[in-house]
Formats: C-alpha cells, sequence, structure tokens
C-alpha cells in the first residue's frame, strides 16, 4: 500500500465548551475520492475545514506526504496545494469568472509579476485551461451572479485545479444541484482522480457515495468511527456506523385514529416542495425527519405564509387555508419556532420577558401600553413551569445559555396557546438537560390537544417524542412511519437514498 | 466606613441591567462634564458663577431644545436600524411654510385661529414628508440612508423654491406673525416644549407596544418578522414621527429668529444624531433610550456653554466636539465588551 499523502491523527476541536471533534483520524491516498459520512452534527465539516486549513485544530497532528504541517488559514493551504470548495461556494458574485479565478491565486500573480496592472487579457488566458478543463462554456468575462449554480460549482473547482491543488475537499456539493449538474461533476471527479488529485467528498447520500467513491470514512458524534473500502461495506452497515447504538422508543399512549384532523396537506407543491400530503391530528405529535435541504424546514415556511403554496391545498380544521404573513398564521392559531434561535428567533439585546411577549403584546395591554405588572406575572408562570433558570427576567436574553434560550423561544408559543405548533429542530446545540425540558415541553403540548410538527435532525429524539414520522426527501415525502414500529435505519434508509434503491433493500 | 459602602454600591450596580448601567453612566459622564464647567467658569464682578447663574442655565436648555427636539424622533429612527439624514431640511421647510402662510394670509379670522392654522399646515408638511421617506424605506426596503439623504436634497430645494430663495422676514409689530414669534419664543414655553415633548417620547419608547416593536425591528428585524411584527408599519411611523419633530422644531426656530429661513438647520441632523449616539444608543439598532439621547443633548450644551463662556474659538469648539463624541462611543464599546 502506498504511503499516503495526507494523514490527520488524534484531532480534537472544540467551540464554546461543545466538542465537535474527538480523537478524529483521517488518511488520503493519490488519485482516491474519499467520502465523508456522517449525521448532521457528526463533525464531517469540520473535520473537512480543519483539513483545508479553514479552522484550525485545537490538537492533533497533520502529516503532508509524511512530513509535519501546519496549515494556517487558506493561504497557507493553497501554498501546499489543498482547496476547499464550500457548501455556499465562496464566490464573488459581482466578479466575473475569470477575476473570481485570479483573486488571492498565488499561481496567478506568479505568472503576472512584471505587471503592474491587471489585465483583461492575462485573466483570460490564464483561466482558458481550467474552464476548459472543468467544461464551463461560458465567457469568462461574464458576471457570476448570472450563472446557475452548477456553472458556479465549476468555477470554484477550476479555481481550486488553477492553485494546482493536489487535495479538494468538496463539501455536500450536490446538495443544490440538478440531475444533469450532478452528472457533469461526477464526469469531472474521475477525471480529476486520473489525474492524481484527491479529492475528500464530503456527503451523506448513499447512491453517489457508492457510485463515485473508493474509501469512505464514517463518523459519529465528533469521532471517526471506521474507515472501509467502499467494495467491502453495504449501505446498511454504513448506516448502522452512523447511527450507533440502537435507541428505543419511548412508550406513548397511542392517539386515537378517529381524533379530528387539526391540520392537512394536500398535494401541496411550492418552489422547494414536491407534492406534499399528510394529516396532523389533535395531540399528535408528527415528526419530519430529513437531510438539511430536504424541504424538511419548508413545510414551516409555506404553513406560516413565507413561501407561496403553488399547487395543492392546506386546510386547518376542515377549512382551506390561506396564509399571506407570519400575523395571519398567528391569528390562524399556527405558531412557528424557527430553526436558527439567534439569527431568526431571539432578540438578543432585548431582556428574557420581552422576548417572550413579544408577539403577543395585545394580551397585556390596554390602548397600545403595556401593563407591565400583567406582563411580569404571567411570564413568572411560565418561566417556573418550563424550569428556566435566570437571575432577572430583565436581563438580556443574550445572557441565557442555549437551552434557556430555546426556552424563551417556546415560551412564545406557551403564551400564545394555539393549537398548531411548528418546531424547527428545537434542540440543537443545546445541552442533554435542557433536551430533555424540551422534550417535556413538547408532551405537555400534546396532552393539551394541540398539533405539534416537530423537526429534527437527531433521529432518537424523534423516535421519542413523535407519534409518527415524516421522512422527506428532495421535496417530497419519502416515507411515512409510525414512531413505534420503525428504527433509526430505516428512517436514514428513507432519507438517504433514492427510491429504487429503498426498494431494492425492502 | 467607606468599603461597606462601596459594597452596596458594587451590588446595586449588578443587580442593574446592561441599560440602566449605561444610564448611569451617561448621567456620570454628564455630571463630570457639569463640574468642570462650574469650574472654569468665569465670574461676574460681584464673584458670583457665570455658568450657575438661572439665566445661563435656562439658556443652555433653550439652545439645546431644538436639535434636543430632534432628537428624540431621531432616537426611535436609529432604535429601528435606519437614520434620518432629512430633518434639517425639514426644518428649514417648516419654518418657512410656517412664516409664508402667517405673513401671506392677510385677512384670517382671528389670531389664534389663523397661528393654529399655519403650525397645523407647517407640521402636516413635514409628517408628510417624513412618511413619504418612511414608506420608500418600508415598501421597497431601500437604505434609510440613501432615500433621507434624498430627502435633505429635495426637501431644502422645495424650501427654497417656495420662499423664492429669500428669507420671509416675521416682523416685531401687531400683526398675526409678529404675534406668533411673540409667544413661541419665550424661553419657558420652548423649554416647556422640549420637556413636554421628551416626556411623551419616553413613555412611548418605554410603556407602549409601539416602543418595544421599534427596538425589536432594529435588535433583529428577520426575527421581528417571524414574531410576526407589523415592521413595514413601525418603519412608517418612525420616520412621519421624525418629520412631525423636525417641524414642530422649525415652527419653534421661526419664531425665535422671527423668520422662515429656508438655509435653516443645515447640519442639524448630524448634531442629532451625535446627541442620540452620545447617550448611548447603538448605530446599529435595537439597544438605546430616550433618556440617554436627553443626556446626550444636555451634554453638548453644557459643553458648548462652558466653551462659549470661555471665549473658546468656535472652531476649536468643533475640534473638541468631534473628540467628545469619539470619547463617548469608546467608554460604550468598552464597556459592552467588559460584559
Amino acid at each position: 500500500m502506498p504511503n499516503p499523502i495526507l494523514q490527520l491523527s488524534e484531532i480534537d476541536k472544540s467551540f464554546d465548551g461543545t466538542h465537535a471533534l474527538r480523537g478524529a483520524s483521517f488518511s488520503l491516498f493519490r488519485g482516491e475520492v474519499h467520502a465523508l459520512m456522517g449525521e448532521n452534527g457528526a463533525g464531517k465539516s469540520t473535520l473537512a475545514r480543519i483539513i483545508a486549513g479553514a479552522t484550525s485544530a485545537d490538537n492533533g497532528k497533520l502529516l503532508l506526504e509524511g512530513s509535519p504541517v501546519v496549515i494556517n488559514g487558506p493561504r497557507d493551504a493553497q501554498r501546499v496545494g489543498i482547496s476547499i470548495i464550500f457548501q455556499e461556494l465562496d464566490l464573488f458574485p459581482h466578479l466575473t469568472v475569470a477575476e473570481n479565478i485570479a483573486i488571492g491565486n498565488h499561481q496567478f500573480s506568479r505568472q503576472f509579476k512584471q505587471r503592474r496592472f491587471v489585465r483583461v487579457a492575462d485573466l483570460d488566458s490564464f483561466c482558458k485551461p481550467f474552464l476548459d478543463q472543468v467544461g464551463l462554456t461560458r465567457s469568462p468575462r461574464c458576471e457570476v451572479r448570472t450563472l446557475t449554480t452548477g456553472e458556479r460549482q465549476l468555477v470554484a473547482i477550476a479555481r481550486a485545479l488553477s492553485m494546482r491543488a493536489r487535495i479538494i475537499v468538496m463539501d455536500e456539493p450536490t446538495s443544490s444541484l440538478f440531475d444533469d449538474a450532478v452528472e457533469r461533476l461526477f464526469k469531472l471527479i474521475v477525471e480529476l482522480k486520473r489525474q492524481g488529485v484527491s479529492v475528500v467528498y464530503v456527503s451523506h447520500k448513499m447512491d453517489e457515495i457508492f457510485r463515485i467513491c473508493d474509501r469512505v470514512t464514517v463518523m459519529r458524534d465528533g469521532q471517526t468511527i471506521d474507515t472501509r473500502a467502499i467494495q467491502d461495506v453495504s449501505p446498511a452497515e454504513l448506516i448502522r456506523m452512523m447511527i450507533g447504538k440502537e435507541w428505543q422508543s419511548r412508550d406513548r399512549k397511542p392517539i386515537e385514529l378517529s381524533s379530528e384532523a387539526i391540520l392537512s396537506f394536500s398535494g401541496v407543491t411550492t418552489a422547494k416542495l414536491r407534492d406534499v400530503s399528510f394529516d396532523l391530528r389533535k395531540g399528535e405529535v408528527l415528526g419530519i425527519a430529513g437531510l438539511l435541504g430536504s424541504g424538511r424546514s419548508e413545510i414551516g415556511s409555506v404553513l406560516i405564509g413565507l413561501d407561496r403554496c403553488r399547487q395543492g391545498r392546506i386546510s386547518m380544521h376542515g377549512n382551506h387555508l390561506s396564509i399571506g404573513s407570519v400575523r395571519e398564521a398567528q391569528t390562524a392559531g399556527i405558531r412557528w419556532v424557527p430553526e436558527d434561535r439567534k439569527l431568526e428567533g431571539l432578540m438578543m439585546q432585548m431582556s428574557i420577558q420581552e422576548n417572550c411577549t413579544i408577539s403577543d403584546l395585545g394580551a397585556f395591554s390596554r390602548a397600545g401600553f403595556v401593563k407591565r405588572k400583567r406582563e411580569y406575572n404571567r411570564t413568572m408562570e411560565l418561566f417556573h413551569g418550563l424550569s428556566l433558570k435566570a437571575a432577572s427576567t430583565d436581563l438580556p436574553v443574550s445572557t441565557l445559555s442555549g437551552g434557556n434560550q430555546q426556552k424563551v423561544l417556546l415560551s412564545r408559543c406557551l403564551l400564545a396557546n394555539s393549537d398548531l405548533i411548528f418546531l424547527d429542530d428545537p434542540t440543537r446545540g443545546i445541552d442533554v438537560g435542557a433536551k430533555e425540558d424540551i422534550y417535556k415541553i413538547i408532551e405537555q403540548l400534546a396532552s393539551q390537544n394541540k398539533g405539534i410538527l416537530l423537526v429534527s435532525s437527531e433521529l432518537p429524539e424523534l423516535l421519542r417524542c413523535c407519534d409518527r414520522i415524516l421522512v422527506m426527501r428532495e421535496g417530497a415525502v419519502a416515507a411515512e412511519l409510525t414512531a413505534g414500529n420503525t428504527t433509526q435505519e430505516e428512517i436514514l434508509t428513507f432519507a438517504t437514498q433514492a427510491p429504487a434503491q429503498v426498494r431494492g433493500h425492502a | 466606613m467607606s468599603i461597606p459602602v462601596i459594597r452596596s454600591f458594587i451590588s446595586f450596580w449588578k443587580r442593574m441591567n446592561g441599560q440602566k448601567q449605561d444610564a448611569v453612566k451617561s448621567l456620570g459622564a454628564l455630571a463630570v462634564i457639569f463640574i468642570l464647567a462650574v469650574l472654569v467658569s468665569p465670574t461676574t464682578a460681584t464673584g458670583s458663577n457665570i455658568f450657575l447663574q438661572l439665566g445661563n442655565l435656562t439658556d443652555v436648555l433653550r439652545q439645546g431644545s431644538i436639535v434636543g427636539i430632534i432628537s428624540l424622533a431621531m432616537t426611535f429612527v436609529i432604535l429601528t436600524g435606519g437614520i434620518d439624514l432629512s430633518v434639517g431640511s425639514i426644518l428649514a421647510l417648516s419654518t418657512t411654510v410656517v412664516a409664508l402662510v402667517l405673513t401671506r394670509w392677510q385677512h384670517g379670522p382671528s389670531y389664534p385661529l389663523e397661528i393654529a392654522t399655519a403650525i397645523f399646515i407647517a407640521l402636516l408638511v413635514s409628517t408628510t414628508s417624513g412618511a413619504l421617506s418612511g414608506a420608500i424605506i418600508a415598501v421597497f426596503d431601500v437604505q434609510p440612508f440613501v432615500v433621507t439623504l434624498a430627502g435633505m436634497i429635495g426637501i431644502r430645494g422645495l424650501a427654497k423654491w417656495l420662499s423664492n430663495n429669500a428669507n420671509v422676514d416675521v416682523g416685531f409689530g401687531q400683526d398675526v406673525a409678529s404675534t406668533f414669534a411673540a409667544i413661541f419664543r419665550g424661553k419657558t414655553i420652548t423649554i416647556a416644549c422640549y420637556a413636554i415633548l421628551a416626556a411623551v417620547f419616553y413613555i412611548l419608547l418605554s410603556r407602549t407596544i409601539f416602543g418595544r416593536y421599534v427596538r425589536a425591528v432594529g435588535d433583529n428585524e428577520r426575527a421581528a418578522l417571524y414574531a410576526g411584527l407589523p415592521i413595514r408599519r413601525v418603519k412608517l411611523w418612525v420616520y412621519s414621527l421624525s418629520g412631525l419633530l423636525a417641524g414642530f422644531a422649525g415652527v419653534l426656530y421661526a419664531a425665535e429668529n422671527h423668520q422662515g429661513n429656508p438655509n435653516a438647520g443645515v447640519g442639524y441632523e448630524l448634531d442629532a444624531i451625535a446627541a442620540v449616539v452620545i447617550g448611548g444608543t447603538r448605530l446599529s439598532g435595537g439597544k438605546g433610550t430616550i433618556a440617554g439621547t436627553i443626556i446626550g443633548t444636555l451634554m453638548i450644551g453644557v459643553l458648548t456653554n462652558m466653551l462659549r463662556l470661555n471665549n473658546v474659538d468656535s472652531n476649536v469648539e468643533m475640534m473638541i466636539k468631534g473628540g467628545i463624541i469619539l470619547l463617548a462611543v469608546a467608554l460604550q464599546k468598552q464597556g459592552r465588551q467588559a460584559r
């Protein structure tokens, strides 16, 4: 076996006290396509960023062709021939294709060292071979914002090639590509491989990994579980490795099937959803599983009027529902807890109490004046029930821990006492104790006969809290499962594999 | 003995939330400037401190009142994360309109009714100007800086066009215009107007739903949208209020200077912004108080008065003011990082 071109061992990395990586190891051979797999939050992206020097490790060794290297930032990475293509493609939309390729590029500066000014002709001639190599047919002089996502991906790859990259890290490159663009990308990867370029391919799409990768490393909870050659492993085995120990679903009184539906989707189609249908009954917790970008959050967006429903019908309590704004959704009895509590949920400088009541100030006011005593009493009551710990409810919400911040956000739903609650990954990035508290809140809401839609990246969580689970894949419902009769394996299989393959395994 | 005092102060300090801490800090800074002004003030022949004379102190308040009134609504605008550069021009428009109505309207019904009508028209025009900026900002989602910059230029032009680029003089006689000026140029009236408006805006920000919404929109507009807040309406309102108060300041200005002046108020928008910023309001929105803005206005007022009593060159005065603004912002920044 040849020596690996890149070897990482015992890599640790933590962000704000939470371990993103614990003793992770990884090796890469020349001309190999090596997949990094794992559930959301397993540490794939962090490891990829460390390989590319975009993040530095707290601990651990990095060997490049057998000798230790320290990669401090993207410039260092470029010098040693490592390049990363981020999921969100870090290109400058208002610069041209050629400018994007040449900017900050050592090779370009070296080649045109004698020039004081950049000449457009130089840019063109510099980029031409790489654009040909990736097969981009657009002019190098057009602005990147006019390109499709697939074309932008090609620009990013051309940029990596022009930097003489020997190792290219691709972070979920197909997450926003259409089929023909995916095909083109795969052809290109095969071509790169032939030229001796190594590719680290971060993905959780099973079919892609089995098509183009040579080896696969599975990650879980910040650790690298195992590395296998692709021909020695089955999708089922990979899924088992990603999940780890099997979780028991909890005992919950089954929902009476006869009970009335609060919410019905029938054939709902939006920009991101395709023909989504389901029913949500009173007192039911309906889980929504799926990878990022699978359409799981978009069910919420259409529900509160952020996305337009192009086809199909949404009805609540049997009545047709047409929502144009968040306010209308609230009036109809729908509450939504967004995915990112800091960016989309809370006003970080405002107080804990103010954050709780912001959507329902009408209930605490007369003639536009806030009755602060009433507001205080009601929120204290709620916070006791949530076991929310704070020195004072007058403090800015930013002084709370992540778990307590999430409770403040949830308290808005409790305050409103609405019939339908959409929770988008409510336990992301919070500690175990707070998670348990949030599960209790969900149970409590369900016992009050409310309907709850729960999106989560964590499968054990879905199995624990939900009655039924909707698995989303590429904007459509891939499966509707009963929480008591399913396993993490089954959910993950539906979420990651193309329909044909699922049938094959069944 | 002093240790328990310090201890109790520290625990008192810790129990306060950040906003109150900031207010105490600004108040402290105002006290420092005030004491400094007393110390360096020249004295009269009889040995009394000129700065502390009642007449001088009320002068400080009166001089601060016009920009002070503008800065009240400016606080709201900045709290939403916006800015209003058009207030100086709106003030000029208002002085022009009120003076034009009073001097050209020869045979009005009665003095009080005519004065009230003139003020009403000036305020209506000013509020409409503000509302127009607000509507463009809210509906088309254009940057407030650009929209109000356009307003600043265009409205100044309107004021000059209306008055043929000349001052509209208000006399000292018995006619309606002179009567208007005589009433509204009084020190007591000016200071009382500022005090009442300050109280109203303080309550508006701290006690009403609207005040909450203003801060929420500036703190995190996306979260405010997802929380179902009427963001567009809030924006429309704050710029309308800004226009209204600039117009009102214009009415006071016209009375005080006995003229409608289309060239009045140049740079007032920046003075108002300075008062707001010195008062601890974050320029990016979400955090700030009316109390802070009042303190900021008084700080500038006392400082200006102190320098003028000591015959400091007005150019040097500007340099010192610039330094004070930087210092104030630096102190606030330090406080935030420590927290």
